[in-house]
């Protein structure tokens, strides 16, 4: 936690605690963290709280007219309007995905190696860290409109600004976790007799896989956002295209359907980041 | 005859007045120690003694802040494939299974070994401790008597001439404990030739029943060598007999109390 608070500035406190709380909750049992979210989402406290906002929702469009364009369309408006859209949405979402994927592979690979080499090699350490503090904690949503104006596509800047969203939590994430190895994984190594490549690739990269999967989840959640920003900027597809040009049209039900669904978009690739953590990590009992 | 010719003939491990500091604190004073190849050396002491960092030295993990180690003649500058640990607990890493952490040492000591050909060797040299069944298996899959095993395992396949061990059964229960002493003894007498095995524990027992030879560290005065003392029982020990023997009695009274007095003097220095 120190450590984290070192190498990150202080004004992305948000996700400081993101990123510290999937690593040391991984780290103490994982088996048990995902038991957790699996059981949570079918306790009746959960269902409760589902059949509540439904309800609630479905309440309150009986008092708004629903003739005349409502600003909180019926939830079943919306389904109507969700079914109906699910072409259009699909192709959005293939149309996000072609800019989200390589944004945030980039990010992975390199937010993992240049993080990984930062905190073996001393002097990368001390070349990158202070750049990292200064860089890093600028909103990644700033970049957008530079972006859009400095390169040739508006993917290219969308995957550019996905990518700087996703980088600096893997690459801090990474970093500490290879500072934080524990000292009988290096002892090991060194009594081997492993080169430095050996040792890194061997005992830093999978003694570091908690921290960077901690990592690769809080550069997911940015991805998306920064995904979806971006397209409301400039995009002439996408699923925050999608939301901004019925919003624009003043569509509500087809907007709220496009939130609902990227929710549910976002929730699906979250849980699927999960359960590759889970696979990766197996050797955490 | 020049000092340098002698040490040369001396061959095995010398330990040359060595002392150690760790932020300023003393945690070993001048030991010297000679220990000849194919030796089974106890290195025994209470906690505090720097039993352990000895260890550590020897292994080339930590570098004396005075005097030297020498191998053969040739001085340790750092951990090297001639020198194999077991450490007491996660000598494993846990993403790999038995057989994949036994090879990693089996490809150190023959490069040139084709990766069916490592695995094959790993195998073999699992099945040497016991663990034919739990190649395939992941640390935690295993039990605390397993993991030494394997671990036991992966130290003999890097076929180093020394195996450095720090208390490493010090976390089984007694019954494992024995079994794992008496795997240890059997392994080092089947090899020729016979490796030098330094072996660290608290155990007055097992320092006695394992050892040629028992070097006795004391806490007082920060970690200093209070006595070598030959094992005059000759193998193979059986258990039983062993421990019911004059001579162990003897030789546990005489250490215990060499231990007592070091535990007193340490008191009187505060």
């Amino acid at each position: 936690m120190f450590r984290i608070m070192t190498l990150k500035g202080s004004s992305d406190e948000m996700s400081e605690l993101e990123t510290a709380q999937p690593a040391e909750s991984g780290l103490a049992s994982d088996e048990g963290s995902s038991a957790i979210n699996v059981h949570s989402f079918i306790a009746w406290e959960a269902i409760a709280l589902w059949t509540f906002i439904l309800l609630a929702w479905q309440v309150a469009s009986f008092f708004i007219d629903q003739e005349a364009n409502p600003l909180l369309p019926a939830p079943s408006a919306v389904g109507q309007a969700l079914l109906d859209s699910l072409p259009e949405l699909w192709k959005g979402t293939v149309s996000s995905f072609y800019i989200l994927l390589p944004g945030y592979a980039l990010a992975v690979i390199g937010g993992t190696a240049l993080g990984l080499l930062a905190g073996v090699l001393p002097g990368l350490g001390r070349a990158f860290f202070p750049f990292a503090r200064v860089v890093s904690p600028i909103p990644p949503t700033v970049y957008i409109p530079y972006a859009i104006a400095v390169l040739p596509t508006f993917r290219m800047s969308a995957v550019f600004v996905v990518f700087i969203g996703a980088f600096w939590p893997i690459f801090h994430n990474a970093a500490i976790g290879a500072q934080s190895i524990e000292a009988h994984y290096r002892d090991n190594a060194r009594v081997l007799g492993f080169t430095r490549m050996e040792s890194l690739v061997r005992v830093v990269f999978p003694g570091s896989l908690p921290h960077i999967f901690a990592g690769m989840g809080v550069g997911l959640g940015f991805s998306f956002i920064l995904l979806t920003v971006a397209e409301l900027f400039g995009a002439n597809a996408g699923l925050g295209r999608f939301i901004q040009y019925y919003a624009d049209f003043a569509d509500y039900p087809r907007m709220v359907a496009g939130i609902i669904y990227t929710g549910a978009v976002t929730w699906l690739s979250m849980t699927l980041l999960d359960r590759l953590r889970h696979r990766a990590l197996f050797w955490l009992r | 005859m020049n000092a340098a010719t002698r040490r040369a003939e001396i061959g095995g491990l010398r330990i040359d007045n060595v002392s150690f500091a760790y932020k300023n604190e003393p945690v070993l004073r001048r030991v010297a120690l000679d220990v000849p190849e194919g030796q089974f050396l106890s290195l025994l002491g209470p906690s505090g003694s720097g039993k352990s960092t000895l260890l550590r030295l020897i292994a080339g993990l930590e570098k004396p802040t005075r005097g030297r180690i020498a191998w053969k003649g040739a001085e340790i500058a750092g951990p090297g494939i001639d020198r194999a640990v077991v450490f007491q607990n996660y000598s494993l890493f846990p993403w790999f299974t038995a057989q994949g952490n036994v090879a990693l040492a089996v490809a150190k000591a023959h490069p040139d070994f084709s990766r069916p050909q490592r695995l094959q060797l790993a195998r073999d040299y699992l099945s040497r401790v016991g663990l034919d069944d739990a190649a395939e298996k992941y640390p935690f899959q295993l039990s605390g008597g397993m993991q030494q095993r394997a671990a036991i395992a992966r130290a003999l396949a890097l076929e180093a001439p020394v195996l450095l061990m720090d208390e490493p059964f010090g976390a089984l229960d007694p019954v494992n404990r024995g079994k794992l002493q008496d795997l240890l003894i059997d392994a080092w007498k089947s090899s020729s030739p016979r490796r030098t095995i330094i072996f660290v524990t608290h155990d007055i027992d097992e320092a006695i029943y394992l050892g040629d030879r028992v070097a006795l560290l004391g806490a007082s005065q920060g970690g200093r060598l209070l006595a070598e003392i030959d094992v005059p029982l000759h193998r193979p020990r059986q258990r039983a007999d062993f421990f019911a023997s004059t001579e162990f009695r003897e030789l546990r009274e005489n250490i215990a109390e060499r231990l007592d007095e070091d535990i007193i003097s340490s008191l009187a220095t505060i």
